[in-house]
């Protein structure tokens, strides 16, 4: 029974607490934290196990090619990475490192001062405004606070990027919006007519989700997908990101601080340190790092 | 189209209403000293359609529709709704911006129209029931002053041409300014309110001013009296 169990839990935890007073030493108790956080942080990875790794052969779908950038002060420095079709590369690193810059610059949004960035091969840094919204379109972004249209219904949200660019007619408009909402694992006749200032966090993130991804974009950017959601949502969202990359095959490129859900996701982890990528590779190989800042990082 | 326009027509026949009736007001007591009182619908015709009903109704839409835009695009800049329309692929300014100045560009002409007219209204009822001038007679000095002023192309009042192309100018004015403070938005919602009030100083003021240079060129251009 659930009582009993929460009962012997808190006896545990009131016998593990008395053992430590009794005599366990800090940097004892510390090695034992960093055990748990690793052997968590593990078994996060085993669980995407199925995620995409191609190898070098494949051609990069995104390829950020020595970029830097800066405002009135240096943001990134000759920052390169590359995601390989269907891989989920993940950018993890202190808040301010420019993350989400990274984000802008393979949108487009913003320009880099030197250096290239390459969607399918095709360098757009030197595109027009009018080429950048047309190479925009392969893309997806899924923004932190979702980023929904509040004057417009979940529908129109959804149905937005299919109407600015497609041909299709209002009942192929909608059948396509229901099949995205499904896919985010919404309800289209609950959600649909509702306003995004209606909806819960978790749910604006989902319908931000079913928004990028509405158009069939073959690369989905995420920023902070997680950021503000319970750890159930988290979860949820995280699964649905892997779901969007096995059943689709999206090239995915993620912004995140939860490394729990980073490891799970991840084909590869991209760490900005100090404007620069300092580590690139795959989960098992950032934790295997001997790397302080690393291993400080991931609190292993 | 709506917002702007159909939304700011109750305060703008206010604004009409009372300026028309002050203005009959004021200078009646100014013109018993010269018994001229029934040179008051020349007065109230000339102030409202050449001046106050264009920077009036300015001034009103500026307030009311001005802030209004900065506010709604600002808090779009805020929330990434900006960004994620560019990342959609869609042109902002010309999903946000362009029909934001067309329908000032539209409407404040429109309301101008409409405030010079009950403006107009306004000194009529002043004239007829304070100061005892007939309706007839107060319709007359009106026409008279517009045809006094002289005509462009023969037909068109000079004072028309006046009235109607600094609205036309002001609709510019206001619907630029504050698209360009809403998307230039920056600090979360405290940008909100900061671009929102810079949006309505700015247009005002450059509404004034604006005004007068637009007055002295049409002075000059348009042959006023002949």
């Amino acid at each position: 029974m659930a009582p009993d169990r929460d009962t012997k839990t808190l006896e545990e935890r009131r016998q593990g607490d008395r053992r430590a007073d009794a005599g366990q030493s800090s940097d004892d108790r510390s090695t034992a934290v960093r055990e748990a956080i690793r052997s968590e942080l593990e078994s996060e990875i085993a669980l995407g196990r199925s995620r995409r790794l191609r190898g070098p052969d494949s051609p990069p779908v995104v390829e950020v090619d020595h970029v830097s950038l800066a405002f009135d002060n240096p943001i990134l420095e000759d920052v390169s990475f590359a995601a390989r079709e269907g891989e989920t590369i993940a950018l993890v690193g202190e808040s301010g490192t420019g993350k989400s810059t990274a984000l802008k610059l393979i949108l487009r949004l913003l320009i880099p001062d030197k250096g290239r960035v390459l969607i399918d091969g095709e360098d757009i840094t030197h595109l027009s405004f009018e080429e950048a919204l047309e190479v925009r379109q392969k893309m997806g972004m899924v923004f932190q606070g979702a980023a929904l249209f509040d004057s417009m219904s979940v529908f129109e949200n959804v149905a937005y990027p299919l109407r600015e660019h497609t041909d299709l007619d209002e009942d192929q408009i909608r059948k396509r919006v229901e099949e995205k909402l499904q896919f985010v694992d919404l309800d289209p006749s609950r959600v649909m007519d509702q306003l995004p200032s209606e909806l819960s966090g978790g749910m604006r993130k989902r319908v931000g989700i079913a928004r990028g991804m509405a158009n069939d974009a073959e690369i989905m950017l995420y920023d902070e997908p997680t950021s503000g959601l319970d750890p159930l949502t988290t979860s949820t969202i995280t699964r649905l990101i892997m779901k969007l990359q096995r059943e689709l095959k999206v090239t995915s490129l993620v912004v995140s601080h939860d490394i729990r859900s980073v490891f799970r996701m991840a084909s590869k982890v991209a760490l900005l340190y100090d404007r620069k990528i300092t580590f690139f590779g795959t989960p098992e190989e950032m934790m295997a790092s001997e790397d302080k800042y690393i291993q400080d990082f991931l609190g292993a | 189209m709506d917002e702007i326009g159909v939304k700011s027509l109750g305060i703008v026949l206010l604004t009409g209403l009372f300026t028309g009736m002050v203005l009959a007001l004021q200078s009646s007591v100014q013109l018993k000293t010269f018994g001229a009182t029934m040179y008051i619908g020349n007065l109230v015709s000339a102030s409202m359609i050449r001046e106050l009903g264009p920077v009036l109704a300015g001034l009103m839409v500026a307030g009311r529709v001005g802030s209004g835009i900065a506010a709604q695009l600002g808090s779009m800049r805020v929330t990434e709704q900006i960004d994620a329309l560019n990342t959609l692929g869609t042109d902002p300014i010309k999903k946000l911006v362009t029909p934001r100045v067309l329908a000032a560009l539209i409407m404040l002409p429109v309301l101008t129209v409409i405030n010079d007219f009950v403006g107009i209204i306004g000194g009529n009822i002043i004239a007829a029931f304070v100061i005892g001038l007939p309706t007839s007679q107060y319709w007359r000095t009106v026409w008279d002053q517009i045809a006094a002023d002289g005509f462009t192309m023969r037909y068109i009042p000079n004072d028309f041409v006046q009235g109607l192309s600094k609205p036309l100018v002001f609709g510019g004015l206001i619907s630029i300014t504050a698209c360009y403070f809403g998307l230039g938005t920056t600090g979360g919602t405290e940008g909100v309110g900061v671009s929102t009030t810079r949006t309505v100083v700015t247009s005002s003021i450059l509404i004034l001013i604006v005004d007068y240079f637009i007055t002295q060129l049409l002075l000059s251009v348009l042959s006023y009296g002949a």
